[in-house]
């Protein structure tokens, strides 16, 4: 049954609305929320409920297009906000506590890869996915919790951005090697000719900023976003021609942008734009997500979600460690960076590009699994993290006791 | 007083201000203009979240807290309403009667109802002064009372 596009997209946003809303009620991130939705009214089954249809929306046309600019504004917002200067200052601590995460974290992916049988570029994607923390549902969350006031948000932030660097290097390398097959020096090769891409759209943004910001500069609120809604999707849309990922060329573009001083003015008047189309990037995902696959996967995700989250507890209080904070507020690391989504997300969706057999063929929904269970854990974690810290018999150190032994 | 200032991807800017005990008041500015303040205590490091504010409240409130918002008194106008009552400043002329001698002696509050609330001398003030605190000529005396209180005081400390 097709229905006209404006009753789609009636359908579509109604579907969003109605989930972000049970979302907020229950305390939890929106993007979970957004992924059921997809589901529901997408073409997995159950397609009807008593004869009412369900499976009223597919992911083709608009939906596709929105999801596009979706990942784009979601990319696009995260290279604005990666803060260079904070890697800079303070980098060896930061460096320390990055890799730290880097090396358990990617290893207990690759474990789990392996365990599962994903083969090799299934692993990849797998040790991505069950790295990299979601900087929105964490910030977010920090935020609502109000630790963002306190020592460890800085550890959490810091860790934050090491990972979005990595994970932009990461998205480069992956897809130049899992998307086009050929051997190991082609794909060598194209990763190279990825980043050589990537440099030259930094190195332009870098020389030419104070040329970005005459560009951008216009007193209409209207033309501005236009202007760099324009800009980010078209160069990050040129990538399409090359083999870096539109995800990653849309994070370098924003943080080319994010060095210009309009950094508020973006945040003003983008943030709705990218909401919304964000929302429809992840409904879209759950569109796309075969629930009979979930299914099939509860086992293995549930293997998933205890070895990395304990990774991340482990890595977290670690790095509260490096920073010389106390073991509850280490703990506190750790707790904060539970949660995954948009990023693994990308990696999943990424992954559904890619004509894989046997298990790896799974990986997409793996991520998007993954992805449910591990954001609302992680939101559920930091929520209730003084029980755990009870629990585990962890306090706070008073500064009193600093320097004693 | 230092001021720390970080920023935080994705949210705004962290404020930190250095308070009397080495607490710390943090304000964390979101991007969408919405301000939280925390008081961190330096004794546990733990932050309680005080209040919330929009934007516009901010600038109201910060306003408020400035100084700013009110009009400040002019100084040069020397009275302060105090309800009914006012607090005037008079110099003390060598020839007034309260100029060298107690106050006490001349019984400024039975005499007046006028209350001597300090006595400025030079770069000094000398608050909530004795009965037997003793002026000086040039002496600065700070009164509050109602205005027919402060009529009857005009007497001691202005020349007859």
């Amino acid at each position: 049954m097709a229905l006209p596009t404006i009753v789609e997209l009636g359908v579509v946003l109604t579907a969003l609305a109605v989930a972000g809303g049970l979302a907020v009620r229950l305390g939890q991130s929106v993007i979970p929320a957004y992924i059921l939705a997809g589901i529901v009214v997408g073409p997995s089954a159950p397609v009807e409920v008593a004869g009412v249809p369900l499976a009223v929306i597919s992911r083709e046309g608009f939906v596709e297009a929105f999801a596009d600019l979706g990942l784009v504004a979601l990319l696009f917002f995260l290279g604005v906000h990666v803060s260079f200067e904070r890697l800079v200052e303070n980098y060896r601590r930061l460096l320390a506590s990055g890799l730290l995460d880097f090396v358990v974290n990617v290893a207990i992916g690759v474990g789990l890869g392996v365990l599962f049988g994903f083969g090799p570029l299934g692993t990849l994607f797998v040790a991505g996915i069950v790295y990299i923390s979601s900087s929105a549902v964490v910030t977010k969350s920090l935020v609502e919790r109000g630790w963002i006031a306190d020592a460890e948000s800085e550890v959490i932030l810091g860790v934050l951005v090491f990972e979005d660097v990595a994970i932009a290097v990461y998205l480069t390398v992956v897809s130049a090697v899992a998307l086009h097959g050929g051997t190991l020096l082609d794909a060598a090769l194209r990763a190279g000719t990825g980043l050589g891409f990537l440099g030259v759209v930094a190195v332009v943004g870098w020389v030419g900023s104070a040329r970005i910001e005459r560009l951008l500069r216009t007193p209409s609120d209207e033309l501005f976003l236009l202007r760099v809604l324009g800009v980010a999707t078209l160069v990050a849309g040129t990538a399409r021609f090359t083999s870096v990922s539109v995800g990653v060329t849309a994070f370098v573009v924003g943080a080319v942008v994010g060095r210009t001083d309009t950094t508020d003015r973006i945040e003003r008047t983008l943030v709705p734009v990218r909401d919304l189309f964000s929302a429809v990037f992840f409904f879209a995902i759950g569109l796309s997500t075969r629930v009979a696959a979930l299914a099939d996967l509860a086992g293995l995700l549930a293997v998933a979600v205890v070895a990395t989250t304990a990774g991340k507890l482990l890595t977290g209080s670690l790095a509260g460690r490096l920073y010389d904070l106390g073991p509850r507020r280490s703990f506190r690391v750790g707790v904060g960076t539970v949660a995954r989504g948009e990023f693994s997300l990308v990696l999943a969706t990424l992954a559904a590009g890619l004509a894989a057999a046997g298990p790896a063929r799974l990986v997409p929904e793996f991520g998007v699994g993954y992805v449910l269970a591990t954001s609302v854990l992680g939101t559920l974690s930091m929520r209730h993290e003084d029980r755990l810290a009870d629990l585990l018999g962890l306090e706070f150190e008073t500064t009193g006791s600093e320097g004693e032994p | 007083m230092t001021v720390y200032e970080t920023d935080i991807p994705g949210v705004g800017r962290k404020y930190e201000l250095e308070l009397d005990g080495d607490d710390r008041l943090v304000v964390v500015v979101h991007h969408d203009s919405k301000r939280d303040v925390y008081r961190r205590s330096a004794e546990t490091d733990e932050s309680t979240r005080l209040f919330g504010l929009s934007g516009e409240q901010a600038r109201r409130l910060g306003a408020v807290l400035e100084g700013t918002y009110f009009r400040p008194v002019e100084l040069d106008r020397v009275e302060v309403p105090l309800g009914d009552a006012i607090i005037e400043w008079y110099e003390l002329a060598p020839e007034a009667p309260l100029a060298d001698a107690t106050l006490a002696e001349v019984g400024v509050w039975s005499e007046t109802g006028a209350k001597i609330i300090a006595v400025q001398r030079g770069g000094e003030t000398h608050p909530s002064p004795n009965p037997d605190f003793r002026t000086r000529a040039g002496d600065v005396v700070v009164a509050v009372g109602t205005r027919a209180e402060q009529e009857s005081l005009r007497e001691y400390v202005r020349p007859r």
